[in-house]
Protein backbone atom coordinates (compact mmCIF):
# COMPACT_ATOMS: atom_id res chain seq x y z
CA UNK A 1 0.00 0.00 0.00
CA UNK A 2 2.46 2.02 0.97
CA UNK A 3 4.90 1.37 -2.17
CA UNK A 4 2.05 2.05 -4.54
CA UNK A 5 1.54 5.40 -2.97
CA UNK A 6 5.31 6.19 -3.32
CA UNK A 7 5.63 4.74 -6.81
CA UNK A 8 2.47 7.15 -7.88
CA UNK A 9 3.99 10.38 -6.62
CA UNK A 10 7.56 9.75 -7.81
CA UNK A 11 5.65 8.71 -11.25
CA UNK A 12 3.68 11.92 -11.35
CA UNK A 13 6.96 14.21 -10.39
CA UNK A 14 9.06 12.13 -13.46
CA UNK A 15 6.35 12.61 -15.98
CA UNK A 16 5.83 16.49 -14.89
CA UNK A 17 9.73 17.06 -15.53
CA UNK A 18 9.80 14.99 -18.26
CA UNK A 19 6.91 17.04 -19.92
CA UNK A 20 8.40 19.86 -19.54
CA UNK A 21 11.96 19.56 -19.57
CA UNK A 22 12.31 17.22 -23.06
CA UNK A 23 8.61 16.84 -24.79
CA UNK A 24 7.59 20.72 -24.61
CA UNK A 25 11.19 20.95 -26.49
CA UNK A 26 10.10 19.18 -29.14
CA UNK A 27 8.04 20.95 -31.40
CA UNK A 28 7.39 18.41 -34.93
CA UNK A 29 5.54 20.32 -37.56
CA UNK A 30 6.16 23.96 -35.92
CA UNK A 31 3.78 22.72 -33.24
CA UNK A 32 0.90 20.61 -35.15
CA UNK A 33 2.16 17.58 -32.66
CA UNK A 34 2.08 18.69 -28.92
CA UNK A 35 1.66 15.42 -26.51
CA UNK A 36 0.76 16.02 -23.05
CA UNK A 37 2.00 12.97 -21.81
CA UNK A 38 1.96 14.18 -18.08
CA UNK A 39 -1.16 13.30 -17.91
CA UNK A 40 -0.05 9.50 -17.46
CA UNK A 41 0.54 10.30 -13.73
CA UNK A 42 -3.34 10.50 -13.64
CA UNK A 43 -4.27 7.19 -15.64
CA UNK A 44 -2.27 4.96 -13.71
CA UNK A 45 -3.85 5.61 -10.33
CA UNK A 46 -5.36 2.19 -9.43
CA UNK A 47 -8.52 1.29 -9.80
CA UNK A 48 -9.53 1.75 -5.72
CA UNK A 49 -8.58 5.09 -5.23
CA UNK A 50 -11.52 7.35 -4.45
CA UNK A 51 -12.94 9.09 -6.73
CA UNK A 52 -12.40 12.53 -4.66
CA UNK A 53 -8.93 11.57 -4.33
CA UNK A 54 -8.30 11.54 -7.93
CA UNK A 55 -9.96 15.15 -8.30
CA UNK A 56 -7.14 16.56 -5.39
CA UNK A 57 -4.68 14.78 -7.24
CA UNK A 58 -5.45 15.66 -10.57
CA UNK A 59 -6.02 19.34 -9.19
CA UNK A 60 -2.57 19.37 -7.40
CA UNK A 61 -0.76 17.88 -11.29
CA UNK A 62 -2.56 21.03 -12.81
CA UNK A 63 -1.67 23.28 -10.16
CA UNK A 64 2.40 21.99 -10.66
CA UNK A 65 2.29 21.55 -14.46
CA UNK A 66 0.64 25.46 -14.78
CA UNK A 67 4.49 26.32 -13.01
CA UNK A 68 6.08 24.98 -16.22
CA UNK A 69 3.43 26.04 -18.75
CA UNK A 70 0.72 28.03 -20.21
CA UNK A 71 -1.29 30.59 -17.78
CA UNK A 72 -2.08 29.91 -14.59
CA UNK A 73 -5.11 27.75 -14.57
CA UNK A 74 -5.03 25.99 -17.40
CA UNK A 75 -3.41 22.82 -16.64
CA UNK A 76 -5.19 22.85 -13.44
CA UNK A 77 -8.95 23.11 -14.68
CA UNK A 78 -7.80 20.57 -17.97
CA UNK A 79 -6.68 18.12 -15.14
CA UNK A 80 -9.84 18.89 -12.69
CA UNK A 81 -12.18 18.23 -15.70
CA UNK A 82 -10.12 15.14 -16.12
CA UNK A 83 -10.12 14.10 -12.67
CA UNK A 84 -13.99 13.49 -12.85
CA UNK A 85 -13.76 11.75 -16.00
CA UNK A 86 -11.22 9.04 -15.09
CA UNK A 87 -13.37 6.67 -12.48
CA UNK A 88 -16.49 6.95 -14.49
CA UNK A 89 -14.53 5.78 -17.34
CA UNK A 90 -12.87 3.32 -15.42
CA UNK A 91 -16.57 2.05 -14.52
CA UNK A 92 -18.21 2.44 -17.93
CA UNK A 93 -15.64 -0.26 -18.85
CA UNK A 94 -15.33 -2.30 -15.86
CA UNK A 95 -15.75 -6.14 -16.42
CA UNK A 96 -19.12 -7.60 -14.89
CA UNK A 97 -17.08 -8.88 -11.67
CA UNK A 98 -15.63 -5.75 -11.17
CA UNK A 99 -11.97 -4.78 -11.09
CA UNK A 100 -9.88 -7.57 -9.08
CA UNK A 101 -7.25 -6.26 -6.49
CA UNK A 102 -4.11 -7.02 -8.21
CA UNK A 103 -5.58 -4.93 -11.38
CA UNK A 104 -3.70 -1.90 -12.75
CA UNK A 105 -4.87 0.39 -15.94
CA UNK A 106 -2.18 -1.01 -17.62
CA UNK A 107 -1.53 -2.39 -21.47
CA UNK A 108 -0.34 -5.88 -19.93
CA UNK A 109 -3.34 -6.43 -17.15
CA UNK A 110 -6.32 -4.92 -18.71
CA UNK A 111 -5.30 -5.43 -23.04
CA UNK A 112 -4.33 -2.92 -25.46
CA UNK A 113 -7.83 -2.67 -26.71
CA UNK A 114 -9.47 -1.64 -23.47
CA UNK A 115 -6.40 0.73 -22.53
CA UNK A 116 -6.39 2.39 -25.89
CA UNK A 117 -10.78 3.12 -25.69
CA UNK A 118 -9.79 4.12 -21.59
CA UNK A 119 -7.11 6.61 -22.40
CA UNK A 120 -7.75 7.50 -25.50
CA UNK A 121 -11.54 8.66 -24.37
CA UNK A 122 -9.62 10.61 -21.19
CA UNK A 123 -6.86 12.09 -23.66
CA UNK A 124 -9.12 13.24 -26.38
CA UNK A 125 -11.71 15.06 -23.62
CA UNK A 126 -8.06 16.89 -21.77
CA UNK A 127 -6.38 17.48 -24.69
CA UNK A 128 -9.67 19.52 -26.76
CA UNK A 129 -10.43 21.07 -23.04
CA UNK A 130 -7.01 22.19 -22.77
CA UNK A 131 -6.50 23.56 -26.42
CA UNK A 132 -10.18 25.13 -26.81
CA UNK A 133 -9.23 26.95 -22.86
CA UNK A 134 -5.99 28.63 -24.07
CA UNK A 135 -7.49 29.93 -27.69
CA UNK A 136 -10.46 30.54 -26.83
CA UNK A 137 -11.79 31.03 -30.29
CA UNK A 138 -12.50 29.08 -33.36
CA UNK A 139 -11.16 30.33 -36.34
CA UNK A 140 -9.14 27.97 -38.39
CA UNK A 141 -11.06 25.61 -36.92
CA UNK A 142 -9.85 22.86 -39.78
CA UNK A 143 -6.24 23.22 -38.52
CA UNK A 144 -7.55 23.13 -34.32
CA UNK A 145 -9.19 20.11 -34.83
CA UNK A 146 -6.15 18.15 -36.38
CA UNK A 147 -4.01 19.77 -33.93
CA UNK A 148 -5.89 17.77 -31.34
CA UNK A 149 -6.07 14.63 -32.93
CA UNK A 150 -2.53 14.60 -33.66
CA UNK A 151 -1.73 15.55 -30.13
CA UNK A 152 -3.73 12.58 -29.04
CA UNK A 153 -2.67 10.35 -31.36
CA UNK A 154 0.86 11.06 -30.04
CA UNK A 155 0.06 11.28 -26.16
CA UNK A 156 -1.21 7.62 -26.71
CA UNK A 157 1.19 6.14 -28.85
CA UNK A 158 4.17 7.45 -26.43
CA UNK A 159 2.21 5.98 -23.22
CA UNK A 160 1.23 2.44 -24.75
CA UNK A 161 4.98 2.42 -26.11
CA UNK A 162 6.57 3.89 -22.01
CA UNK A 163 4.39 0.90 -21.18
CA UNK A 164 5.82 -1.94 -23.03
CA UNK A 165 9.42 -0.29 -22.26
CA UNK A 166 9.07 0.36 -18.49
CA UNK A 167 6.37 -2.65 -17.40
CA UNK A 168 7.21 -6.19 -17.97
CA UNK A 169 4.83 -8.77 -16.20
CA UNK A 170 7.05 -9.02 -13.41
CA UNK A 171 7.07 -5.27 -12.38
CA UNK A 172 3.55 -4.88 -13.08
CA UNK A 173 1.65 -4.65 -9.68
CA UNK A 174 2.41 -1.37 -8.74
CA UNK B 1 -31.68 20.22 6.33
CA UNK B 2 -31.53 15.88 6.25
CA UNK B 3 -32.36 16.30 2.77
CA UNK B 4 -29.80 18.53 2.04
CA UNK B 5 -27.21 16.57 4.21
CA UNK B 6 -28.22 13.62 2.16
CA UNK B 7 -28.00 15.86 -1.42
CA UNK B 8 -24.22 16.47 -0.40
CA UNK B 9 -22.85 13.03 0.56
CA UNK B 10 -24.40 11.82 -2.56
CA UNK B 11 -22.86 14.46 -5.13
CA UNK B 12 -20.01 15.46 -3.00
CA UNK B 13 -17.75 14.30 -6.13
CA UNK B 14 -19.60 16.09 -8.02
CA UNK B 15 -19.86 19.16 -5.81
CA UNK B 16 -15.37 19.43 -5.44
CA UNK B 17 -15.12 19.19 -8.64
CA UNK B 18 -17.00 21.51 -9.45
CA UNK B 19 -15.71 23.84 -7.14
CA UNK B 20 -12.40 23.08 -7.93
CA UNK B 21 -13.07 24.45 -11.66
CA UNK B 22 -14.42 27.09 -10.84
CA UNK B 23 -11.32 28.20 -9.10
CA UNK B 24 -9.37 27.00 -11.71
CA UNK B 25 -10.91 29.23 -14.35
CA UNK B 26 -11.01 31.91 -11.88
CA UNK B 27 -7.36 31.67 -11.89
CA UNK B 28 -7.30 31.54 -15.63
CA UNK B 29 -9.45 34.25 -16.51
CA UNK B 30 -8.38 36.79 -13.90
CA UNK B 31 -4.88 36.53 -15.53
CA UNK B 32 -5.83 37.54 -18.70
CA UNK B 33 -5.31 41.12 -18.90
CA UNK B 34 -1.54 41.64 -20.09
CA UNK B 35 -1.06 44.72 -17.97
CA UNK B 36 -2.13 43.50 -14.81
CA UNK B 37 -0.89 39.51 -15.41
CA UNK B 38 1.66 39.03 -13.08
CA UNK B 39 2.85 35.41 -14.30
CA UNK B 40 3.31 35.00 -10.60
CA UNK B 41 4.02 30.78 -11.91
CA UNK B 42 6.60 31.35 -14.25
CA UNK B 43 8.61 33.26 -12.49
CA UNK B 44 9.01 31.43 -9.21
CA UNK B 45 12.25 31.19 -8.58
CA UNK B 46 12.26 27.62 -8.38
CA UNK B 47 11.22 26.81 -11.67
CA UNK B 48 13.83 29.46 -12.96
CA UNK B 49 16.45 27.29 -11.11
CA UNK B 50 15.44 23.62 -12.51
CA UNK B 51 15.40 25.30 -16.18
CA UNK B 52 18.53 26.99 -16.27
CA UNK B 53 20.14 23.71 -15.41
CA UNK B 54 18.48 22.22 -18.21
CA UNK B 55 19.98 24.80 -20.07
CA UNK B 56 23.10 24.75 -18.78
CA UNK B 57 23.30 21.21 -20.51
CA UNK B 58 22.06 22.35 -23.92
CA UNK B 59 24.56 25.16 -23.67
CA UNK B 60 27.09 22.46 -23.43
CA UNK B 61 25.75 20.69 -26.72
CA UNK B 62 25.74 23.98 -28.81
CA UNK B 63 28.52 25.69 -27.84
CA UNK B 64 30.09 25.02 -31.22
CA UNK B 65 27.23 27.22 -32.73
CA UNK B 66 27.23 30.09 -29.80
CA UNK B 67 31.04 30.24 -30.61
CA UNK B 68 30.77 30.88 -34.36
CA UNK B 69 28.21 33.55 -33.63
CA UNK B 70 30.26 35.00 -31.01
CA UNK B 71 33.60 35.49 -33.46
CA UNK B 72 31.43 36.51 -36.13
CA UNK B 73 29.90 39.58 -33.87
CA UNK B 74 33.44 39.99 -32.53
CA UNK B 75 34.55 40.74 -36.25
CA UNK B 76 31.81 42.97 -36.61
CA UNK B 77 32.36 44.60 -33.90
CA UNK B 78 36.38 44.91 -33.96
CA UNK B 79 35.37 45.98 -37.44
CA UNK B 80 33.66 49.06 -36.19
CA UNK B 81 36.52 49.98 -34.06
CA UNK B 82 37.76 53.87 -34.32
CA UNK B 83 41.13 53.29 -35.48
CA UNK B 84 39.24 51.33 -38.73
CA UNK B 85 37.89 54.75 -39.60
CA UNK B 86 40.14 57.42 -40.87
CA UNK B 87 38.80 61.25 -40.32
CA UNK B 88 38.40 62.88 -43.63
CA UNK B 89 36.82 66.18 -41.97
CA UNK B 90 37.29 67.26 -38.65
CA UNK B 91 34.37 69.98 -38.58
CA UNK B 92 31.62 67.32 -39.76
CA UNK B 93 32.27 64.81 -36.43
CA UNK B 94 30.09 64.80 -33.75
CA UNK B 95 31.53 65.16 -30.39
CA UNK B 96 29.87 63.70 -27.30
CA UNK B 97 29.26 67.02 -24.36
CA UNK B 98 26.82 67.76 -22.30
CA UNK B 99 24.58 68.51 -24.82
CA UNK B 100 23.94 65.08 -25.53
CA UNK B 101 22.18 62.64 -23.09
CA UNK B 102 21.81 58.89 -22.38
CA UNK B 103 18.29 57.72 -23.55
CA UNK B 104 19.05 53.50 -23.25
CA UNK B 105 20.71 51.37 -21.01
CA UNK B 106 21.89 48.17 -22.46
CA UNK B 107 22.19 44.79 -20.01
CA UNK B 108 22.78 41.46 -21.19
CA UNK B 109 21.01 38.10 -20.03
CA UNK B 110 20.80 34.06 -21.25
CA UNK B 111 17.75 32.55 -22.12
CA UNK B 112 16.66 30.01 -19.74
CA UNK B 113 13.26 28.73 -21.25
CA UNK B 114 11.59 29.34 -24.45
CA UNK B 115 8.10 28.55 -25.60
CA UNK B 116 7.37 28.41 -29.12
CA UNK B 117 3.94 25.86 -29.82
CA UNK B 118 1.47 28.30 -27.86
CA UNK B 119 -0.41 30.75 -28.73
CA UNK B 120 1.24 32.62 -25.95
CA UNK B 121 4.59 32.00 -25.52
CA UNK B 122 6.72 33.23 -22.85
CA UNK B 123 10.69 33.32 -22.46
CA UNK B 124 12.17 33.09 -19.11
CA UNK B 125 15.45 34.58 -18.63
CA UNK B 126 18.29 33.93 -15.91
CA UNK B 127 18.58 37.95 -14.93
CA UNK B 128 15.97 39.49 -12.54
CA UNK B 129 15.37 42.44 -10.33
CA UNK B 130 18.13 41.95 -8.42
CA UNK B 131 20.50 42.31 -11.40
CA UNK B 132 18.59 45.17 -12.77
CA UNK B 133 15.67 44.12 -14.81
CA UNK B 134 12.58 46.32 -14.66
CA UNK B 135 8.41 45.21 -16.00
CA UNK B 136 8.51 46.99 -19.31
CA UNK B 137 12.01 46.81 -20.32
CA UNK B 138 12.44 46.00 -24.21
CA UNK B 139 14.20 43.00 -24.99
CA UNK B 140 16.01 42.21 -28.37
CA UNK B 141 18.74 40.31 -29.51
CA UNK B 142 21.46 40.74 -32.29
CA UNK B 143 19.86 43.94 -33.08
CA UNK B 144 16.50 42.68 -33.68
CA UNK B 145 13.56 43.09 -31.65
CA UNK B 146 12.59 39.89 -29.21
CA UNK B 147 9.98 41.00 -26.59
CA UNK B 148 9.12 43.01 -23.58
CA UNK B 149 9.32 42.07 -20.19
CA UNK B 150 6.32 41.37 -18.25
CA UNK B 151 7.32 39.46 -14.83
CA UNK B 152 10.49 39.77 -12.42
CA UNK B 153 11.45 37.98 -9.67
CA UNK B 154 14.33 38.34 -7.53
CA UNK B 155 16.73 35.90 -10.11
CA UNK B 156 14.69 35.69 -12.94
CA UNK B 157 12.33 37.48 -15.34
CA UNK B 158 9.69 36.36 -17.90
CA UNK B 159 9.37 37.95 -21.30
CA UNK B 160 6.36 37.91 -23.18
CA UNK B 161 8.06 37.72 -27.05
CA UNK B 162 6.05 38.56 -30.63
CA UNK B 163 5.12 35.16 -30.10
CA UNK B 164 2.15 35.83 -28.32
CA UNK B 165 -1.42 36.97 -29.59
CA UNK B 166 -1.32 39.70 -26.96
CA UNK B 167 1.74 41.32 -28.53
CA UNK B 168 1.71 44.52 -30.49
CA UNK B 169 4.74 46.65 -31.27
CA UNK B 170 4.66 50.21 -33.44
CA UNK B 171 7.05 49.62 -36.47
CA UNK B 172 7.97 51.58 -39.62
CA UNK B 173 8.68 50.41 -43.24
CA UNK B 174 12.54 51.38 -43.32
CA UNK B 175 11.79 52.49 -47.43
CA UNK B 176 9.04 54.68 -46.90
CA UNK B 177 9.23 55.67 -43.21
CA UNK B 178 5.22 54.21 -42.77
CA UNK B 179 4.27 52.82 -39.61
CA UNK B 180 2.67 49.90 -38.80
CA UNK B 181 1.57 47.76 -36.36
CA UNK B 182 3.09 43.99 -35.55
CA UNK B 183 1.03 41.11 -34.00
CA UNK B 184 1.75 37.69 -34.21
CA UNK B 185 -1.35 35.76 -35.60
CA UNK B 186 0.24 31.90 -34.29
CA UNK B 187 1.36 29.07 -36.03
CA UNK B 188 4.23 29.71 -37.48
CA UNK B 189 7.06 31.05 -35.20
CA UNK B 190 9.28 32.61 -38.18
CA UNK B 191 5.94 34.67 -39.62
CA UNK B 192 4.39 37.45 -37.82
CA UNK B 193 1.21 40.14 -39.25
CA UNK B 194 2.18 43.93 -40.01
CA UNK B 195 -0.96 45.77 -40.17
CA UNK B 196 -2.44 49.26 -40.74
CA UNK B 197 -0.29 50.50 -44.01
CA UNK B 198 -2.37 52.14 -46.11
CA UNK B 199 -2.82 50.82 -49.60
CA UNK B 200 -1.24 53.76 -51.49
CA UNK B 201 1.70 52.69 -49.74
CA UNK B 202 4.10 50.94 -51.95
CA UNK B 203 5.69 48.02 -50.05
CA UNK B 204 7.63 45.13 -51.93
CA UNK B 205 8.66 40.97 -50.89
CA UNK B 206 11.74 41.83 -49.21
CA UNK B 207 10.93 45.28 -47.99
CA UNK B 208 12.44 45.73 -44.27
CA UNK B 209 10.92 46.57 -41.08
CA UNK B 210 11.98 48.41 -38.36
CA UNK B 211 10.93 49.74 -34.69
CA UNK B 212 9.54 53.24 -34.89
CA UNK B 213 10.97 54.13 -31.80
CA UNK B 214 7.67 56.00 -30.74
CA UNK B 215 6.81 53.41 -27.65
CA UNK B 216 9.61 53.21 -25.26
CA UNK B 217 10.18 49.62 -25.02
CA UNK B 218 12.52 49.88 -28.27
CA UNK B 219 15.24 51.96 -29.63
CA UNK B 220 14.26 53.30 -33.07
CA UNK B 221 15.40 50.97 -36.14
CA UNK B 222 16.00 48.07 -34.39
CA UNK B 223 15.73 45.13 -37.42
CA UNK B 224 11.86 43.67 -37.14
CA UNK B 225 11.90 41.29 -40.47
CA UNK B 226 11.61 41.63 -44.15
CA UNK B 227 7.88 41.50 -46.19
CA UNK B 228 7.43 37.76 -47.30
CA UNK B 229 4.29 37.81 -48.62
CA UNK B 230 1.74 39.94 -49.16
CA UNK B 231 -2.46 38.89 -49.62
CA UNK B 232 -4.62 42.43 -50.13
CA UNK B 233 -7.87 42.65 -50.19
CA UNK B 234 -9.92 44.49 -52.49
CA UNK B 235 -12.31 45.55 -50.03
CA UNK B 236 -10.12 46.54 -47.74
CA UNK B 237 -7.83 49.64 -47.31
CA UNK B 238 -5.11 48.53 -45.52
CA UNK B 239 -2.04 45.96 -46.89
CA UNK B 240 -1.87 42.67 -45.53
CA UNK B 241 1.58 42.21 -44.93
CA UNK B 242 3.69 38.55 -43.43
CA UNK B 243 6.82 39.42 -42.47
CA UNK B 244 9.93 36.86 -42.07
CA UNK B 245 10.88 37.99 -38.21
CA UNK B 246 14.68 38.45 -38.43
CA UNK B 247 15.04 36.77 -34.55
CA UNK B 248 15.40 33.02 -34.69
CA UNK B 249 13.54 32.42 -31.62
CA UNK B 250 14.45 28.41 -31.95
CA UNK B 251 17.97 29.67 -31.53
CA UNK B 252 17.62 32.19 -29.05
CA UNK B 253 20.52 31.86 -26.25
CA UNK B 254 21.60 35.47 -25.04
CA UNK B 255 19.43 38.44 -25.36
CA UNK B 256 20.10 42.17 -24.64
CA UNK B 257 17.63 44.41 -22.16
CA UNK B 258 17.41 47.89 -23.22
CA UNK B 259 16.11 50.49 -20.26
CA UNK B 260 14.38 53.50 -21.47
CA UNK B 261 16.27 56.22 -19.09
CA UNK B 262 13.51 58.90 -20.08
CA UNK B 263 10.51 56.44 -20.12
CA UNK B 264 9.41 57.86 -16.28
CA UNK B 265 10.17 61.74 -17.40
CA UNK B 266 8.32 60.84 -20.95
CA UNK B 267 5.01 59.09 -19.35
CA UNK B 268 4.73 61.49 -16.28
CA UNK B 269 4.39 65.24 -19.02
CA UNK B 270 2.03 62.41 -20.83
CA UNK B 271 -0.07 62.06 -17.39
CA UNK B 272 0.22 65.90 -16.65
CA UNK B 273 -1.36 66.58 -20.52
CA UNK B 274 -3.99 64.34 -19.65
CA UNK B 275 -4.95 65.14 -16.30
CA UNK B 276 -5.23 69.03 -18.18
CA UNK B 277 -7.52 67.74 -20.54
CA UNK B 278 -9.70 65.74 -18.58
CA UNK B 279 -8.67 62.43 -20.01
CA UNK B 280 -8.70 59.54 -18.20
CA UNK B 281 -7.57 57.17 -20.60
CA UNK B 282 -5.76 54.64 -18.31
CA UNK B 283 -3.08 53.72 -21.14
Amino acid sequence: MAITILINILRIAFLILLQSLVVNRMQPLDGLILPWIYIFGILMLPFETPRWLVLVISFGVGWLMDFFSGPPGLHMSACVLLGFLQPLVQRLFSPREGYEITQRPTVQKMGLAWYLTYAGILTFAHHTWLFFMEVLRFNDFFYQILHIILSVAATLLLMTIGQYLIYTSKNSEQ
Amino acid sequence: MRNILALIQRYYVFLIFLALQAFSLFVLFSNNNYHKAEFISHSRDWVGSIYSKRTQLKEYLMLGEINDRLSLENAILRSQLPENFSVVDTASTSQFDSLSYKKFEYRNAKVVNVTLNRERNYITLDRGALGGVEKEMGVISNGSIVGIVSSVSDHFSVVMPILHSKFQASVRMKGSGDFGLLAWPGGDPEIADVKEIPKHVQVEIGDTVITSGYSSHFPSSQMVGYVYSMDDRAEENFHRIKIKLSTDFRKLSYVTLVKDLLKYEQDSLLQQVRTLDGDNDSD
